[in-house]
C-alpha cells in the first residue's frame, strides 16, 4: 500500500507539472484526478470515493480521488477551475456560489463545465427535544416575531449549504434576515452536539446527519425541505405539506471540469457518469450511507447553477455576511 | 456477556484474523510514514472495505486506526518527526532517549503504554459508553473554551528553559493558527492577497517542517557521523520497561482516564488528550524539570493517552454519530457504508456486530504488542544507515509527507519556511513545542470564545454560569495560580525560619 500512495502522489505531481495539450482522440489515455474540495472523511469526500469507482469502470483508467479542502473548499475550487481542461482533471463539487460574494474565492459557474448533479439532499430544521415548537409553523412565526432572540447554528461557515436554505426559508417567509443571528462552527455534527448542551436554538441540516440524536430522543426535525418525505424519516413532514411553500432547498454534488472542455470529451464524460447513475450498486452505496440520488444532465445542471448563483448573491448581501 | 462471547467467535474465522493481521502491518507502515496520517490511511482503504463482509471490514478498519496512532510513535523517536500530530508532545524527549542509547526503554515504553491505553479505551467502549456519552454530550462552547485554556497551561509543561522564551515561541504558534479565514466571520488574515494562504498554514506540514527541517539544517551545516546507538534485541526492548511502569502506575492511570474522557469530547482529539497528559504527568513528577530532555517519566502518561483517546472518541461516534475528530469521522463511515448505522439503539438492533467490532478493537490493541515490537526492532534499522545517506532520505520524505497530506504544491514551501523558521529558533534556545501547542489549540480557543461571546451577548459571566464550565473554570484558575502562592508560601516561611 505503501507503494500505492507513492505511486499515487507522483502521478498527481506528474499530473500537475506537466502541460499537456488538450488532445482529446484517445481520451481517456492515463489516470485521470478528481478534486474533491473537502477533506478525506466527510460527505463530499464519501460520493466523491464512490463516483471515481464507478468512473474507473465506465472509462478504463484509474480515478484518483484528491481531497483538497483547505480554506472551506476555496483551495479545492480554484484548483478545478485554474487547472488545463484535457479532461485529466474533473472535480466532484458542491454548493458553491457564496464563495465569490463573501470574498472568499474568485470562481463562478462560468469557470466550469457541467457533467451532471448525482446527488441532493434536502435540509431539515432540527430543534432540541425539548423546544416549545412543536411544528415549522410555530418555529418560524416565533422567529419572525422577533428575529435576534434565537441562536442559529451555520454548522460550518454562514455561506454553507445548510445555513443558507434555512435564510431562503425564512427570506421566503419574509423574515428580517439583518436581525437574525447565525453562529458559525465545526460542522453540522458538532453542532447538532452543541444544540442539544443548550448552545443553540435551531441546527438546519441534513436529516440523516442528526438521525442517531432524532433517534435517541434529544433532538427534532420539525421539517424537511424537499419534495416528498425521506423514505428513512417517514414521520418529519416536508415543508409544503406545513407551510404550503413549495421550496426545495438543500446541498447538492455534481461532477464538473474546467471551463473549456473539449466537446468530445465533455461528451464521453456525460454518458459515463449518466451510466455510473444509473448503476443499482452506486444507487444502494449512495443510500446506505444516507446520501439523497437527484440526477440533473449536463445542460439542466448548468443551468440550475446560474441560477443558484443569482439567489445566492442576493442572500449573501441581505444577510450581510 | 452472551453477546460478548458470541462476538468473539465472529471473530475467529481465518479471514477475518488475516485482515486483521493485514490491516494492521499497513496501519503501522502508514502511521510510521510522517505525512501519511490515521485518517488518510482509512480513507484510503474504503474502497477495498466496500468488497468486504462487515465483520472484516468493520474489525480491519479499527485494527488499522490503533495501529497508525501507535506507529506516529516510531519516526518521533527515531527521526524526531511525529508520525501523527498526537505524537508531538513527548517527540522531544523519545528522540533524546534514542540519541542518549536508551531507545530500546523508550520504544518499549511506547507499545506497551500505547497498548495499555487503547485497552483501557476499548474496555470503557464496551462497558460504558452510553452512560459517558450522555455526559459528553454537554459540553457545549463554553466547557470547550475552559478545556483549551487548561490545554494552554500545558505551554509551561512543554517549554523548558527561559519561561519568556516559551511564552515567545506559543504566540509565534497562535499567530501562525490565524492565518486564512477567520473561523467565526470568514474574514481573511494574514493571507497577503495570496491564494494559498487562504487556506491558512497546514497543520501537518507545519509539524513536519519544524521537527525535522532543523535536524537536516544542523547536519548539513555541521556534517559529522555520531556513533549509532547499539541495536536492541526484541527482549531487550521490554527489559525497563516492567519496572519503570511499576514506578509510574499513577501516570498509566492518569493518561488512560485523561484520554478517554478528552478523547469522548466532540472536537478534542488524540493530540490534545496527549498534551493535556504530559502537563499533569510533569506537575506531579519529581523529576519535572528533565521534562523535554529525555526522560522515561514524560512518556508513559502522553503515549497512553492519546491511545486511549481513540476508543473515547468512539463512544459519542457510535451512540450518537457524531465523531470526536476526523479519523472517527471516516471509521463511522465506514459503519455506514456496512449498514451499522451509529445510534442509542445500535446496541439493540445490532448488538452482535457492534460488540463484534468493539472485541475487534480490543484485540487490536493487544495484536498492537507483538505486531509494534516487530515494527519497533525493524525500524531501528534505521538508525543504524549512516547520516549522510539518512538526512536526504529524511528530507525526501518530509516533502512527500506534506504533498501527500495536502495535496497542494504549496504545502512543500509551508513545510521548508517553518523548518527554516524553526532551525533559527532553536538555535537561539527557543523551544518548539509550546508553539506546536499555539497551533493545535488556536483554533479552537478562538472560536469557541467568540462563538460563546456572541451567543452570550457580549455577557463574559456566562462563561462561568454553567456548572460544568465553572468547575473547569476553577480547575484553570487553580493550576495557573496554585505554583505562584505555593512558591510565595515557600517565600514566607524560608524568610520566617532565617
Amino acid at each position: 500500500m505503501k507503494h500505492l500512495s507513492l505511486l499515487r502522489t507522483s502521478v498527481v505531481i506528474a499530473a500537475g507539472l506537466v502541460a499537456m495539450p488538450a488532445i482529446a482522440q484517445q481520451w481517456p489515455e492515463r489516470p485521470i484526478t478528481l478534486i474533491a474540495p473537502a477533506g478525506a472523511g466527510g460527505g463530499t469526500d464519501a460520493t466523491a470515493r464512490l463516483l471515481a469507482l464507478g468512473l474507473e469502470q465506465q472509462l478504463g483508467q484509474p480515478v484518483n480521488v484528491v481531497n483538497q479542502g483547505q480554506g472551506g473548499g476555496v483551495v479545492g475550487f480554484t484548483s478545478i477551475t485554474t487547472a488545463e481542461p484535457d479532461g485529466y482533471t474533473l472535480g466532484v463539487i458542491y454548493n458553491f456560489a457564496h464563495y465569490s460574494p463573501m470574498g472568499q474565492g474568485d470562481f463562478d459557474a462560468a469557470d466550469m463545465t457541467p457533467i451532471g448533479q448525482f446527488n441532493f439532499d434536502p435540509a431539515g430544521f432540527h430543534v432540541r427535544a425539548d423546544s416549545e415548537w412543536t411544528n415549522i409553523t410555530e418555529a418560524l412565526d416565533a422567529i419572525k416575531a422577533d428575529p435576534g432572540a434565537y441562536d442559529i447554528a451555520c454548522g460550518g461557515g454562514c455561506g454553507g449549504s445548510w445555513p443558507l436554505a434555512f435564510a431562503s426559508l425564512l427570506d421566503a417567509y419574509d423574515v428580517d434576515l439583518s436581525q437574525v443571528r447565525m453562529i458559525t462552527g465545526q460542522g453540522a455534527a458538532a453542532a447538532l452536539q452543541e444544540m442539544v448542551a443548550g448552545g443553540f436554538d435551531v441546527v438546519p441540516s441534513s436529516v440523516p446527519e442528526a438521525g442517531s440524536l432524532i433517534e435517541a430522543g434529544l433532538v427534532r426535525g420539525l421539517a424537511v425541505f424537499g419534495s416528498e418525505r425521506l423514505a428513512a424519516f417517514p414521520d418529519i413532514p416536508t415543508l409544503e405539506e406545513e407551510t404550503g411553500m413549495v421550496l426545495e432547498l438543500g446541498a447538492w454534488r455534481g461532477l464538473v471540469g474546467p471551463a473549456g472542455l473539449p466537446e468530445d470529451v465533455t461528451a464521453k464524460l456525460v454518458a459515463a457518469l449518466e451510466a455510473v447513475y444509473n448503476d443499482p450498486e452506486f444507487q444502494s452505496a449512495m443510500t446506505d450511507r444516507g446520501f439523497g440520488l437527484r440526477w440533473r444532465d449536463a445542460e439542466d445542471f448548468g443551468a440550475f447553477m446560474a441560477e443558484e448563483e443569482v439567489s445566492v448573491r442576493e442572500l449573501v448581501r441581505v444577510l450581510g455576511l | 456477556m452472551e453477546v460478548i462471547g458470541q462476538a468473539f467467535l465472529e471473530l475467529l474465522s481465518p479471514q477475518v484474523l488475516l485482515i486483521m493481521l493485514g490491516a494492521g502491518v499497513y496501519g503501522l507502515t502508514m502511521g510510521a510514514i510522517p505525512g501519511l496520517s490515521a485518517s488518510m490511511a482509512v480513507a484510503l482503504v474504503i474502497p477495498i472495505a466496500f468488497f468486504l463482509d462487515p465483520v472484516p471490514a468493520l474489525a480491519g478498519v479499527v485494527t488499522l486506526a490503533a495501529m497508525a496512532i501507535f506507529a506516529g510513535d516510531l519516526p518521533g523517536a527515531l527521526l524526531r518527526i511525529p508520525g501523527t500530530p498526537a505524537s508531538a508532545a513527548y517527540v522531544d524527549d523519545s528522540y533524546l532517549m534514542v540519541r542518549r542509547g536508551q531507545g530500546g526503554l523508550a520504544l518499549g515504553l511506547c507499545v506497551i503504554c500505547s497498548a495499555i491505553g487503547g485497552v483501557v479505551g476499548a474496555l470503557v467502549l464496551m462497558g460504558a459508553a452510553p452512560a459517558i456519552a450522555r455526559i459528553a454530550l454537554q459540553f457545549s462552547s463554553y466547557e470547550k473554551f475552559w478545556l483549551a485554556c487548561l490545554g494552554l497551561t500545558a505551554a509551561v509543561a512543554v517549554s523548558g528553559g527561559k519561561w519568556y522564551k516559551g511564552g515567545i515561541s506559543l504566540m509565534l504558534g497562535l499567530a501562525i493558527a490565524q492565518v486564512g479565514l477567520d473561523p467565526v466571520s470568514g474574514q481573511m488574515r494574514l493571507t497577503f492577497g495570496s491564494r494559498e494562504l487562504v487556506g491558512g498554514l497546514a497543520f501537518i506540514p507545519v509539524l513536519i517542517g519544524m521537527f525535522a527541517i532543523p535536524e537536516v539544517l544542523r547536519y548539513a551545516l555541521a556534517p559529522r557521523e555520531i556513533a549509532p546507538p547499539p541495536i536492541q534485541a526484541l527482549g531487550n526492548l521490554l527489559a525497563g520497561v516492567g519496572s519503570t511502569l511499576r514506578r509510574l502506575k499513577g501516570d498509566l492511570v492518569q493518561g488512560s482516564a485523561v484520554g478517554v474522557v478528552i478523547g469522548a469530547i466532540p472536537g478534542a482529539g488524540a493530540d490534545i488528550a496527549a498534551y493535556i497528559s504530559y502537563a499533569i504527568s510533569k506537575r506531579f513528577s519529581k523529576v519535572g524539570d528533565q521534562y523535554g530532555k529525555g526522560v522515561p517519566d514524560a512518556l508513559v502518561a502522553p503515549t497512553t493517552s492519546n491511545n486511549a483517546a481513540v476508543g473515547g472518541a468512539m463512544i459519542p461516534a457510535t451512540v450518537f454519530g457524531i465523531p470526536g475528530d476526523s479519523l472517527t469521522a471516516i471509521i463511522i463511515g465506514v459503519f455506514f457504508l456496512k449498514g451499522l448505522n451509529p445510534g442509542p439503539t445500535i446496541f439493540i438492533e445490532n448488538p452482535l456486530l457492534i460488540n463484534t467490532v468493539f472485541m475487534a478493537f480490543l484485540i487490536a490493541n493487544i495484536l498492537m504488542v507483538p505486531l509494534g515490537l516487530f515494527a519497533t526492532s525493524v525500524f531501528q534499522r534505521m538508525i543504524r544507515v549512516p547520516r549522510y545517506m539518512l538526512m536526504p532520505a529524511v528530507l525526501a520524505f518530509c516533502i512527500i509527507g506534506a504533498f501527500a497530506v495536502e495535496n497542494t504544491h504549496f504545502a512543500i514551501v509551508t513545510m521548508l519556511v517553518l523548518g527554516l523558521v524553526a532551525f533559527v529558533m532553536e538555535k537561539h534556545q527557543y523551544p518548539l513545542a509550546p508553539a506546536i501547542l499555539g497551533l493545535v489549540l488556536g483554533p479552537m480557543l478562538e472560536e469557541t470564545f467568540l462563538n460563546s461571546l456572541i451567543r452570550a451577548r457580549g455577557n463574559i459571566f456566562a462563561f462561568v454560569e454553567r456548572p460544568l464550565s465553572m468547575g473547569l473554570a476553577a480547575l484553570t484558575l487553580v493550576i495557573c495560580v496554585a505554583p505562584v502562592a505555593m512558591f510565595v508560601w515557600r517565600k514566607a516561611r524560608g524568610a520566617r525560619s532565617a
